[in-house]
């Protein structure tokens, strides 16, 4: 039988590979709202995603044939996800100029670690399948299977956790805010926002069918993240992108108090799903703070 | 928006729109002289949608078309 694989890695691998491949599947759904329904997208990312699988699934297999040079095939995989994370964000800075509002480099680059992360996932899901397949004590394939898949789920449960970050609407409050045009000039719940207004009809179609909302950090040091360029443009992207735009959109900061404010003319007038959007903005990764580290004594004390 | 560290911003100011002659300086843009204020909205105006621009109303009066 030497050169054919035996019956066990068969199950090992084909196993490993339909948990791995499922993980990705699982988590591109997740992906839904920061990513668009493009079916050539889609099948892009389950591909990598089996092939992922398929490297974590063999890398068990080779090691108990004593092939540990293979194992060295997991860089290949590293240099693969790398480029997963390299041709998202090519694709996504490509399409920067048709959207309404900019994504923008911070956003854009959280997105493209999102998809190349969850490449990980498929691969460490299908490892750890293969591994509790080889380590079960058990004749029956189906105990083995059943327990591989287990064990799989319960890697992709703990990583999806340990990966998921937070939204806005976790670390801030989002209210409708009131718009005003005093001499051609937008004010929102009082702040000033811009002098784009300079005919009557701009002030106009802002004053009637402009929307508003303020984000209100919960904490002050979240002032830090939320005032960050990166993320008010992330949000201003989402607002823009859920509702549409028909004319002009500003993101403004208040020094005083930290709010934020987001304004513009959507196509669909719904505040609702404004005050959602920005709401459902990821935190990301590039922008955050944590509060302990920000606490921490850098230059030591006598 | 304002200007930001990682974004330089590109403000093209496309024309001026005035109602007094000294403030015609030259420059890059179009400077036009309006007689009254009712022309100067409907040049400020004209102009805009041509050229698929904002405007602001500068406080001395004057029209400035401009693309962000």
């Amino acid at each position: 039988m030497d050169g054919v694989l035996s019956k066990e890695h068969i199950i090992l691998i084909v196993t490993s590979i339909i948990v791995g491949t499922l993980a990705r599947i699982i988590t591109i759904k997740e992906d839904f709202r920061q990513y668009p329904s493009y079916p050539n997208g889609y099948l892009i990312h389950l591909v990598t995603g089996f092939v992922a699988a398929a490297l974590g699934a063999v890398a068990i297999p080779a090691l108990m044939t004593k092939n540990f040079v293979a194992v060295t095939f997991l860089t290949l995989a590293i240099q693969q996800f790398r480029d997963v994370r390299k041709s998202e964000r090519e694709s996504l800075k490509d399409l920067e100029n048709t959207e309404y509002a900019y994504r923008g480099d911070a956003y854009i680059d959280g997105i493209a670690k999102t998809f190349e992360s969850r490449n990980y996932f498929a691969l460490i899901v299908a490892l750890a399948t293969g591994i509790t397949i080889q380590l079960v004590d058990s004749k029956s394939s189906l105990v083995k299977i059943i327990s591989g898949a287990i064990v799989g789920f319960l890697f992709l449960y703990i990583l999806k956790r340990f990966s998921k970050g937070k939204t806005i609407g976790d670390v801030a409050e989002v209210n409708e805010a009131k718009i005003e045009v005093k001499n051609h000039e937008l004010y929102v719940d009082g702040m000033y926002v811009s002098n784009l207004l300079g005919t009557e009809n701009a002030a106009q179609l802002f004053q009637e069918e402009g929307r508003a909302v303020v984000i209100s950090p919960k904490k002050d040091y979240l002032r830090v993240t939320l005032e960050n360029f990166g993320q008010r443009q992330a949000a201003l992207f989402e607002a823009t992108r859920t509702l549409g735009v028909k004319r002009y959109h500003f993101t403004r900061r208040d020094f005083e108090n930290g709010r934020v404010v987001i304004a513009l003319v959507p196509i669909i007038n719904d505040i609702e799903k404004l005050i959602e959007a920005v709401k459902k903005t990821p935190l990301l990764e590039s922008t955050k703070k944590s509060e302990s580290v920000m606490k921490t004594n850098m230059v030591g004390r006598e | 928006m304002g200007r930001e560290a990682n974004s330089e911003p590109k403000y093209d100011i496309l024309a001026l729109v005035t109602l007094d002659k000294n403030r015609i300086l030259g420059g890059k843009q179009l400077t036009l002289l309006a007689k009254d204020e009712a022309e100067q909205k409907v040049m400020t105006a004209d102009i805009a949608k041509a050229l698929k621009a904002d405007v602001v109303q500068m406080t001395s009066g004057d029209y400035l078309v401009i693309r962000v």
